[in-house]
């Protein structure tokens, strides 16, 4: 079975910005992925890309193995997509723009009565089926396009910020919801709120000035985040003894490999905050003369990122 | 229901909803109402010259005709792209699976079928006129055929200037700029006096084609002069639609 969502070096450029700097990430079957990170990190725009809305400057996305550039019907037919912006035809009922979104997203005639009726009723909208939209709260219509999202049963949801603008009892509503949904979706979540990610996502991609900072089970990640420094280093010297020689370190967890390029790599390094690892590699890169082209400390932005969300945790 | 039938149901009843339609019809009927004034007086005066036809006051290129046009085109496509764009529907209807294509398509029948109807309101005036005296309906139909056609091309563009903008008053102005201007080519041939540029000079202008059609006269020629004009706007619209789609 193909992966549902599968995100290669994905990279988009404006004029004079980055937004997305090589950004690479799978979701699983039945996975919540969350996607965090403070307002402008570049969440939006990835799920623009994901949805065919925007094309990429670099980088693929295939979605149940098909490329969004390629297959881009084929593509939306399979994704539910919640834009950041909820916007709606204000003249309209629920029921009647349901109905008209479920003819769009090519519901079957005779399913399509049944089908706004269990969306309705999903999302708790029942009661207000027959209201203009233009008349409804920013809550409802949250909802509203929520169930919209939901009325073609499509196997992958994509949901930017879902709980935006809700006020406290809707957000726990709304995050039942999608966790109800998880059972039989696939679903990529974008969010700024760290204890949602905690409560609903299995697993979490952290996302910052266009570049995934971590990714990781949510509890994974805490520990990570506690107990560790990642240190950033690029060395110029013997191809093969570069890695296993800073595995040596004391403290050194793990070294991972970021990329290699005409005698010199690049390497991640973790280890545990005991002492500062920088130092030991310096002296390890004067004793065996190799050069040391980049030294620097990474941990730091993954904890910008983290006191970020954490101080808006209760937007 | 097909999607494009979807698109276009979903088009029309947005004029249903919306105040400016009903505005822009009434005025437009007012001043056809006008017109047919004119023609029953001008019908009345034995003064009037032989070579007088009803067809030809009514759909030929006349200052009412296109002030009705200059009025109700750009009104009725105003909205088409620019609404959307800015409330921000068109993130929905661009991630639902339909084509740019079927979209743009959609945008620009709703709002030609809105301009055939405004249209084809006027028949009741030949109705009337047909209960007390005789006429040929052949011009006549042709000239409505003509105005139909000439409303495609215009109501194209309309709906290209509403692609460009998300600001409705800019995307009526650029529409009424561009409609004022492509009305205006025949003035040139007052300048030019050279007989070779003077005949393609009518060949282009919209509205000298008027002249053939409101005569009774189906020439292939204006018949692909407009179809290919509104193929080309609306090619264009789905280019601009699809922009942000394009990778670079």
């Amino acid at each position: 079975m193909p992966i549902p969502i599968a995100v290669a070096n994905l990279t988009k450029r404006y004029d004079t910005v980055t937004a997305l700097a090589g950004v690479s990430f799978e979701v699983h079957a039945g996975e919540i992925l969350g996607f965090l990170g403070p307002n402008g990190a570049g969440k939006t725009t990835a799920l623009r890309i994901l949805t065919g809305m925007l094309a990429p400057s670099a980088g693929t996305v295939r979605i149940d193995g098909l490329d969004v550039t390629e297959r881009p019907l084929e593509v939306r037919r399979r994704i539910g997509y919640l834009p950041e912006h909820v916007a709606l035809y204000p003249e309209l009922r629920v029921q009647e723009y349901l109905h008209y979104r479920a003819c769009l997203k090519g519901v079957p005639r005779r399913a399509r009565r049944e089908r706004v009726r269990e969306a309705l009723e999903q999302c708790a909208l029942a009661d207000v089926a027959r209201q203009l939209i233009g008349r409804l709260s920013k809550g409802y219509r949250q909802r509203v396009a929520l169930s919209d999202c939901l009325i073609a049963q499509p196997p992958i949801l994509i949901l930017d910020e879902p709980t935006v603008g809700l006020d406290p009892h809707q957000i726990r509503q709304t995050r039942e919801l999608i966790k109800t949904l998880g059972r039989s979706a696939t679903i990529l979540l974008s969010t700024h709120i760290l204890p949602e990610v905690e409560m609903l996502c299995h697993r979490v991609a952290i996302i910052d000035k266009g570049r995934i900072v971590a990714i990781d089970t949510p509890a994974q990640l805490g520990q990570r985040l506690r107990g560790t420094q990642v240190v950033r280093v690029e060395l110029c010297g013997e191809p093969g003894a570069i890695e296993p020689a800073l595995k040596q370190l004391p403290g050194v967890a793990r070294v991972t490999l970021q990329h290699r390029d005409d005698g010199a790599a690049a390497f991640e390094v973790e280890a545990d905050q005991q002492r500062d690892i920088r130092e030991a590699i310096f002296r390890l890169a004067v004793e065996r003369q190799w050069t040391l082209r980049e030294l620097s400390q990474l941990r730091a932005s993954l904890e910008d990122v983290f006191i970020h969300l954490t101080t808006r945790e209760d937007a | 229901m097909s999607r494009l039938a979807t698109l276009t149901a979903r088009e029309l009843k947005a004029f249903w909803y919306s105040p400016v339609a009903y505005v822009v019809g009434a005025l437009f009927l007012l001043l056809q109402g006008f017109v047919f004034w004119l023609l029953i007086a001008a019908l009345n005066d034995p003064g009037t010259d032989p070579s007088f036809t009803i067809a030809q006051t009514f759909f030929g290129p006349t200052f009412f005709y296109s002030i009705s046009v200059l009025i109700t085109v750009p009104f009725l496509t105003m909205r088409t792209f620019s609404e959307e764009k800015r409330t921000g529907t068109i993130e929905f209807l661009l991630t639902a699976p339909v084509r740019d294509s079927q979209v743009v398509l959609a945008k620009f029948l709703g709002a030609w079928l809105a301009y055939i109807a405004l249209w084809s309101a006027t028949i009741v005036f030949f109705l009337f006129l047909r209960a007390f005296t005789p006429f040929d309906w052949a011009p006549v139909l042709t000239g409505y055929l003509g105005t139909w056609l000439l409303g495609g091309v215009l109501i194209a563009i309309g709906v290209l200037a509403s692609s460009l903008t998300r600001n409705q008053v800019i995307a009526a102005f650029l529409c009424f700029v561009v409609i004022l201007l492509l009305f205006s080519v025949g003035i040139l041939d007052f300048f030019l006096r050279d007989p070779e540029t003077s005949k393609l000079i009518r060949y282009l202008s919209l509205l000298d084609h008027l002249v053939d059609f409101s005569k009774g006269i189906l020439d292939t020629r204006p018949l692909c002069y407009y179809g290919s004009l509104t193929a080309v706007a609306l090619f264009l619209t789905g280019r601009v639609i699809g922009h942000p789609r394009w990778r670079s």
